[in-house]
């Protein structure tokens, strides 16, 4: 699904180069639950983004279900968020001023998904992640592990085939974050979706079926989870 | 889609109530100026093309020559002959009608006599113009001589009601009229105003000087229509040397004006039109412009200095797979929301303001619901103003990279350079000083003018209209009010003493050279007291007295004049006047007689008795009131069929300077608001800029800044802002207000201070504005900032 060669980001200053990312090359298939860790700064975040095109590599290759991502235009990875990408955030990112289930509704709109559809579809999310009493309260009603689920069920919404998700549970406790890494297990085995998470903790990581480590930019290791 | 983005712009709204106030506010009064200015200019533009001939109606103007054939001036009146001789020679002039100035004619019928606005004319004058009857055949309205049309106000004023067709009218106190018409109110944007029409032919038989052909003497207006073929300018090269083949003594040529170019194109330089208040309007226009454009910055400024709190919005939406045009469109929408409520607030401040606005323009607008002319011009403001102030917030918006406004790390330029938004409101401010010197300016240019002395003393000096029995009873009014001793001095004379109204060359004096009889003096006839009632100086000689016979035929020449005639001995010198001899008895100190702001003419005051106005000086021992009921009712008793009229000078003075005293309100008015929207802008904009500053204000507080360094420290960078559009503005300002001055020959000087005065004000509004937000910012305990981070 994923295919990296020789991924570089370097940022120069002064002619003086900073590598952030050097010579990543990985591949993630279709179902996998692949974890990134690694200390402060050593550029999973970067690799993420870069994952999830939101930023561009300095060099290198990134295929995306067999499509050159570097290649692509505006259009056409708009068009991937819509149809294939789902992200989830440390800080939740929900538009304060929508409530539970216009958030969740919101990527549908942009999918122009018909009104009847959109509304079962919430519906169902709703109902499946327990939220049904919540969907016309506001973000800042809600606590942080119930706004992290609403995350989640705008990610999911739009049936993406991967969620990238940037250390999801890091705003949460362990109860909560428990019950989030669940979640993301279920999808992935239950419903066969591809979930990418950058995390600090080793529990978390363990959820899925496999951990990068990144230090310096660099991948030290690639290990499977049993 | 549009639906939900409908939904969080309104929650949007209501979250920030203060930056809605300000942006609906500020945009409400930027669009109620302009609407104003709109509604006005579109009245001015309205002038005279209400009729269904308009575009075919001419006036008869004269382009008066010299010997070389050089246009000298440029006249609206044309002789009594010029319509029939236009008539006869061009089949293309469909017809026409001769109309007399406006003037108050006194109207009476038992119950009730006033005067009315009243215009003599040809009955095809009703052809030219078509009025709207309410009663009355307008292809017969005024072929009976003894006939005449009411408008509804009018008929409303003599007789109560509008329905008083055959009603008979006491016309002048000289003749019965019928009334044989009543018609609607004519708008007040129309060139050829009254209140009543009466015909030529009564004219001519009231006075003697009409009957006579006369292609000498231009007094009256000469419209006609032209075949709607006809075209103006070939029309127009036929009527060279025109006048000249009827008169051959007459140094002038006719030419044909559109009526519907009258009113704003009127001024005249050399024979050719140079504008006129067109030149005001447009800059009423651009007024209105800059104002509504300030008011748009405002919003451009708030709303993208508003980003950190919608920058998190921007990205997520992104990463959902919104598209840039999704955005762009969630936000015009936005603005259009905004422009629309304020739009609505503002008309519902025009229904308020639009009276005053009236009383202080002297005119009669009157915002019409039911046209859709207003609605469209509406519509149009509001797209144009909801597309203008949504278009930069909106691209610059939706232009945010999804991780930094993620990460809340957006940075803005630091540094010297500019970014837009301080372009913005360097433009803003930069306008506001612009008017601010404007206003200044005018009101010194106004007083200016108001302090020239006028060479004579306008205390307790009154005019009235010498008509009806105060010709033949002059000496029986005057012996009884001086008796009465309500007035210790009056005189008769041809005009008043405040109004230029006639002018006369071709006088001849020992030494003149042949270009000298073009000098045009300005001519009052008088009889005796008009140099001691208006308490005027006498340089030389004395006033005419009644003790020589002589003074029958002498003259009274102005300082100015025996400096024009570079008389060495005036008094006692022999003047050629009106083809015979006059001697000079006295000199007077020059008075201002023309507007006040252009130099002053050479004057002849002559004796003779053909008189307009009767001056008189009303007796400073007794209270204005008591003299002035005294007067009033030995004015009745003399002269029991007029209405008692009395002026008082100092107020005919006064509306000689209307037009500037116009220009001075619109200009304080809208200078005022201007500022008032852009120091809006300015508080909005130190807010948000405080608020995103507050960490740093928290830091500095800790490591022990005062409040006054702080409040320094936040206040710099737009203290900086307003000392660049000082800067830019004021050579400007100058530049335009030096241009304007030129307008007039007497003018006030520009100087310095004028300039820091403007400067200093503006720095004082705009710190003050700051400081609510720096000051509240430096107050704050540090811990609620930090504690968050």
């Amino acid at each position: 699904m994923i295919e990296l060669k020789n991924i570089e980001k370097y940022y120069a200053n002064k002619g003086v180069k900073s590598y952030i990312l050097r010579h990543v090359t990985t591949s993630i298939k279709q179902g996998e639950f692949v974890s990134i860790m690694g200390p402060s700064g050593a550029g999973k975040s970067t690799l993420l983004n870069i994952l999830g095109m939101l930023e561009e590599p300095t060099y290198g290759e990134y295929h995306f279900m067999g499509e050159d991502v570097t290649a692509m235009k505006e259009r056409q990875r708009i068009e991937l968020y819509r149809n294939h990408i789902g992200f989830v955030f440390q800080a939740y990112h929900l538009i304060d001023e929508m409530t539970v289930a216009e958030n969740i509704e919101a990527p549908l709109l942009y999918k122009k998904i018909p009104g009847a559809e959109r509304k079962s579809r919430i519906a169902d999310i709703l109902d499946r992640f327990n939220m049904v009493a919540k969907k016309d309260l506001f973000p800042n009603q809600l606590s942080g592990g119930q706004q992290q689920l609403v995350g989640i069920a705008r990610a999911l919404v739009a049936q993406p085939s991967i969620i990238l998700a940037d250390e999801p549970t890091g705003n949460l406790q362990s109860a909560q974050a428990e019950q989030i890494m669940d979640l993301f297990k279920k999808l992935n085995q239950e419903e066969n979706i591809t979930i990418l998470q950058v995390t600090h903790s080793e529990k978390n990581a363990q959820y899925g079926n496999r951990i990068l480590t990144i230090e310096d930019g660099v991948i030290k290791e690639d290990v499977t989870v049993k | 889609m549009f639906k939900l983005n409908l939904k969080i712009a309104l929650r949007n709204l209501f979250k920030n109530k203060v930056y809605a106030a300000i942006n609906i506010g500020g945009l409400a009064v930027g669009l109620t100026s302009c609407l104003l200015l709109m509604l006005y200019a579109t009245y001015e533009w309205g002038y005279d093309k209400q009729f269904k001939n308009s575009n075919h109606i001419y006036q008869a103007m004269i382009n008066l020559q010299d010997k070389n054939g050089n246009v000298i001036r440029t006249i609206e009146q044309s002789q009594n002959v010029m319509l029939d001789a236009l008539k006869q020679e061009f089949p293309d002039v469909s017809y026409g009608a001769r109309s007399t100035s406006s003037y108050k004619r006194l109207v009476a019928n038992d119950e009730q006599s006033l005067k009315l606005q009243s215009r003599y004319v040809d009955p095809d004058f009703l052809k030219v113009f078509d009025y709207e009857f309410i009663s009355g055949n307008p292809a017969k309205a005024l072929n009976d001589p003894n006939s005449i049309v009411l408008t509804a106000t009018a008929a409303k004023k003599i007789f109560g009601k509008t329905d008083v067709l055959n009603e008979k009218i006491r016309f002048e106190n000289q003749v019965d009229l019928k009334v044989t018409a009543v018609i609607k109110d004519l708008p007040s944007n129309t060139t050829f105003g009254f209140e009543s029409l009466t015909t030529w032919t009564l004219y001519e038989n009231l006075n003697e000087w009409p009957k006579q052909p006369s292609w000498g003497s231009h007094d009256y207006h000469t419209l006609v229509k032209l075949d709607e073929k006809a075209d103006v300018a070939s029309f127009n090269l036929k009527l060279k040397g025109f006048v000249r083949k009827h008169f051959a003594n007459a140094n002038e040529d006719v030419f044909l004006y559109p009526l519907t170019k009258l009113h704003l194109y009127g001024a005249f330089v050399n024979g050719q039109s140079t504008g006129g208040n067109i030149n005001q309007m447009r800059l009423f226009v651009g007024l209105a412009i800059g104002i509504l454009l300030i008011a748009c910055i405002n919003f451009m400024n708030l709303a993208t200095a508003s980003t950190q709190g919608r920058a998190k919005e921007i990205g997520v939406k992104k990463t959902m797979g919104a598209t840039r045009t999704n955005l762009v469109s969630q936000f015009m929408l936005e603005s259009f929301i905004l422009t629309l409520l304020s739009i609505l607030l503002s008309i519902i401040i025009l229904e308020f303001t639009l009276p005053l606005f009236n009383q202080l323009l002297g005119i009669e607008i009157v915002f019409d619901y039911l046209n859709p002319i207003n609605w469209t011009l509406i519509l149009v403001v509001l797209i144009l103003t909801g597309f203008v102030a949504g278009s930069y917030p909106a691209f610059y918006l939706s232009g945010f990279n999804v991780i930094q406004s993620l990460k809340k790390s957006l940075n803005f330029k630091k540094g010297y350079a500019l970014t837009f938004r301080q372009v913005l409101v360097v433009v803003q401010f930069s306008f506001s000083i612009i008017l601010i010197a404007a206003t200044i300016t005018i009101y010194k240019q106004i007083q200016f003018v108001k302090n020239t002395p006028l060479g004579y003393d306008t205390n307790g000096l009154v005019e009235i209209p010498h008509e009806g029995l105060l010709y033949s009873k002059f000496n029986v009014l005057k012996t009884k009010l001086l008796s009465s001793r309500a007035v210790i001095s009056m005189t008769q004379s041809s005009g008043s003493i405040s109004n230029k109204n006639s002018t006369i060359r071709a006088l001849g004096w020992d030494g003149m050279n042949e270009s000298d009889k073009l000098i045009d003096f300005d001519q009052i006839y008088t009889t005796y007291d008009f140099i001691k009632t208006a308490n005027i100086k006498l340089i030389a000689g004395r006033d005419f007295n009644e003790k020589f016979a002589s003074d029958s035929a002498a003259l009274l020449l102005s300082k100015k004049a025996v400096e024009v005639m570079d008389l060495k001995n005036p008094v006692g010198a022999s003047i050629l006047y009106q083809g015979a001899k006059r001697n000079i008895v006295g000199v007077f100190e020059d008075i201002v007689w023309d507007n006040p702001s252009k130099n002053t003419a050479p004057m002849v005051i002559a004796f003779a008795d053909i008189s307009d106005v009767i001056t008189m000086r009303l007796n400073p021992e007794k209270s204005l009131s008591e003299s002035v009921g005294l007067v009033t009712s030995i004015i009745k008793e003399v002269n029991p069929n007029f209405p008692v009229e009395i002026n008082f000078i100092d107020n005919l003075n006064e509306s000689k300077l209307k037009n500037e005293r116009v220009l001075g309100t619109l200009a304080n008015l809208f200078g005022c608001l201007a500022i008032f929207v852009s120091c809006l802008g300015l508080f909005g904009l130190s807010s948000f800029s405080t608020a995103q500053r507050i960490k740093e204000v928290s830091i500095r507080k800790i490591l022990g800044a005062s409040v006054g360094e702080l409040m320094t420290l936040l206040s710099a960078s737009f203290v900086k802002l307003i000392f660049i559009a000082i800067v830019i503005a004021l050579p400007i300002a100058y530049y335009v207000m030096n241009n304007w001055l030129q307008t007039f020959e007497l003018r006030t000087a520009l100087s310095w201070w004028l300039f820091v005065l403007t400067a200093l004000l503006i720095l004082v509004i705009s710190v003050i504005t700051i400081s609510w937000q720096t000051y509240r910012a430096a107050k704050t305990n540090p811990v609620d900032a930090l504690k968050y981070e």
